[in-house]
């Protein structure tokens, strides 16, 4: 048996397997399928202040390897997720990641303030492409990026900071170097590409909201890379994502330097992914005869 | 809830653009129930999303669905042979359930919606309840179905929208025409939405407080309750998720 602990940012992981928001509700489904205590950690349905309803219908659609969603961070508000959802969660043997919207400044700093203590982590999600106010406006320009992080950060006197990027920005590393000149304790990335599929027949894009977050296997090898360009321009530690299917997908992130990986859209492929991924990561380590996979982190030699 | 791996025993057309497939479950599963539905993949690693399909029949080591070859991934699904192995999570969602004071159950169809009420007629006959049947298709060619719903109901209208097979109407007015005689106690109901949002008109038009059940179609992701993809409107204004809090729902509870 290896040793699949990490520790990121003070938080020890029993595991580096944690669902990504939005993919995984607040646990409670898929715990009808299998015990989410094997997880490594679990991120929320992205929470605001308020209950909101999110975008129409339809949400989603299919690309090759792919999808897009637009969900529009539908969720019934921090309140009631403390109330209804965080006993269940804290009740499970997983790190509880309570990833957080807002529409100002406040409203991030204020949702900070309510779970600081509560949860074991809190991720700013300053990169979902699906509202129009909020969510990514934040996360595109370095400045902004810096001016929230700071914000939620000195909301925060318990609970680590991850700052959540997008890919949809001109440069990724600087804006990681913008979030941990802010105050992020921890980075993650990537959220989804801007994308739209066309239905051709009645000419109209397929999801309601026109464009969605594309995600899933296809999108792997950007996150790759920018994983990696980031894990060189920041010193606070990173949490990969972006198409990992399995244990193999999660060890090219943990090789170009995460310290921990997210499992999203192969959730919906696959609702026993996550399970099988911490499983083959161990058998993978024991094959290759390594003891502990934290050191494989950031063991990359590029070529040349 | 279970994700297995079930094996296809057979899967051929059954009307224009319509196949049937029953596949076998390596164990026994709970719940399987009329309205349910199965989260099947199609199994090539390119379509990430698994298709929603309603459970048509089942035994204790078999399930039949029957699907409308649509898209790229309701076409893989139609190519796969005997013997071949797909992943699929169920049984899902709320399903079909008819109180016991719930005798005479009129069931108003269309298209593909017939294969979700085949399941309520296996799974009620030999109940003693009286089913009346007013089935809709686009025409002669896609009918579909017909046989299970002549065997288990009392009456049954099967018309289409052109004439080429039975009366030239639709299954919304073949019900109300004949609603005086059907004396229904509940309506179940599924097909396609300007189908059911005719059926709620004409129920509000006519007063009938007769209670109806609709089940809902929508693009899925998670399929398991989790993703809030598939919501639907209420007419309190909040969402519920078609996947986990349906597929079925009171007819007046949903905004359609």
């Amino acid at each position: 048996m290896a040793d699949l602990r990490v520790n990121v940012c003070g938080v020890p992981f029993k595991n580096p397997v944690i669902a990504a928001s939005g993919t995984f509700g607040f646990g409670k489904e898929f715990n009808e399928i299998y015990d989410i205590s094997v997880l490594g950690g679990i991120s929320t349905k992205g929470l605001t202040l308020e209950p909101r309803l999110g975008n129409p219908m339809p949400r989603i659609a299919e690309g090759y390897g792919v999808i897009l969603n637009a969900v529009g961070l539908q969720n019934p508000g921090v309140e009631e997720f403390v109330r209804e959802d965080l006993p269940f969660l804290r009740g499970k043997d997983a790190v509880v990641i309570a990833n957080v919207a807002g529409r100002t400044i406040d409203d991030y700093a204020g949702i900070c303030a309510r779970l600081d203590g509560l949860v074991d982590m809190i991720e700013l999600n300053i990169s979902c492409p699906n509202v129009k106010c909020g969510g990514m406006a934040f996360g595109i320009r370095p400045e902004s990026v810096k001016e929230v992080t700071r914000a939620a950060k000195s909301a925060l006197k318990k609970t680590p900071l991850i700052v959540k990027l997008s890919p949809n920005v001109e440069s990724i590393a600087a804006n990681a170097l913008a979030a941990q000149e802010g105050g992020a304790d921890c980075l993650s990335l990537i959220n989804t590409l801007t994308g739209m599929v066309i239905d051709i027949e009645r000419r109209r894009p397929l999801i309601a909201n026109n464009t969605g977050g594309v995600s899933g296997a296809g999108i792997r090898p950007i996150a790759v890379r920018m994983v990696y360009e980031v894990c060189q321009a920041v010193s606070v530690p990173v949490i990969g994502m972006g198409g990992i299917t399995c244990a193999e997908d999660a060890l090219e992130f943990i090789i170009a330097g995460a310290s921990a990986v997210q499992v999203g859209t192969a959730n919906f492929t696959d609702t026993l992914a996550m399970p099988r991924i911490i499983a083959g990561l161990n058998d993978w380590l024991d094959r290759h005869g390594v003891p502990n996979i934290e050191e494989l982190r950031g063991t990359l030699r590029l070529n040349g | 809830m279970k994700d297995l791996r079930v094996t296809v025993l057979s899967n051929a057309p059954i009307a224009a653009g319509v196949n049937q497939m029953t596949f076998s479950l390596p164990e026994r599963v709970e719940g399987l129930r009329c309205g349910r539905f199965v989260n099947l993949s199609v199994g090539d690693g390119a379509h990430l999303l698994r298709r929603p399909i309603a459970i048509c029949e089942y035994t204790d080591a078999t399930v039949t669905i029957c699907y409308q070859i649509k898209g790229a991934g309701t076409k893989l699904l139609s190519q796969k042979k005997a013997g071949d192995e797909l992943t699929c999570v169920l049984p899902l969602g709320n399903g079909f359930v008819l109180r016991e004071e719930e005798r005479r159950v009129a069931l108003v169809v269309g298209g593909v919606g017939v294969f979700p009420m085949i399941s309520v007629l296996k799974e009620y006959a030999g109940t003693g309840r009286a089913f009346c049947s007013y089935i809709g298709f686009r025409n002669a060619a896609s009918v579909c179905g017909e046989k299970a719903f002549r065997a288990e109901s009392e009456r049954v209208s099967l018309v289409t929208d052109d004439g080429s097979f039975g009366e030239k109407t639709n299954a919304v007015a073949a019900f109300f025409a004949d609603f005086d005689k059907a004396k229904p106690d509940v309506i179940l109901s599924c097909g396609p939405a300007p189908m059911l949002r005719a059926l709620k008109a004409g129920l509000a038009e006519r007063g009938v407080k007769v209670p109806c059940y609709v089940s809902l179609e929508e693009r899925m992701g998670c399929g398991v309750g989790a993703c809030l993809v598939c919501v639907c409107d209420l007419a309190n204004g909040a969402r519920a998720r078609v996947c986990k809090d349906g597929p079925v729902f009171e007819i007046g509870e949903v905004t359609l």
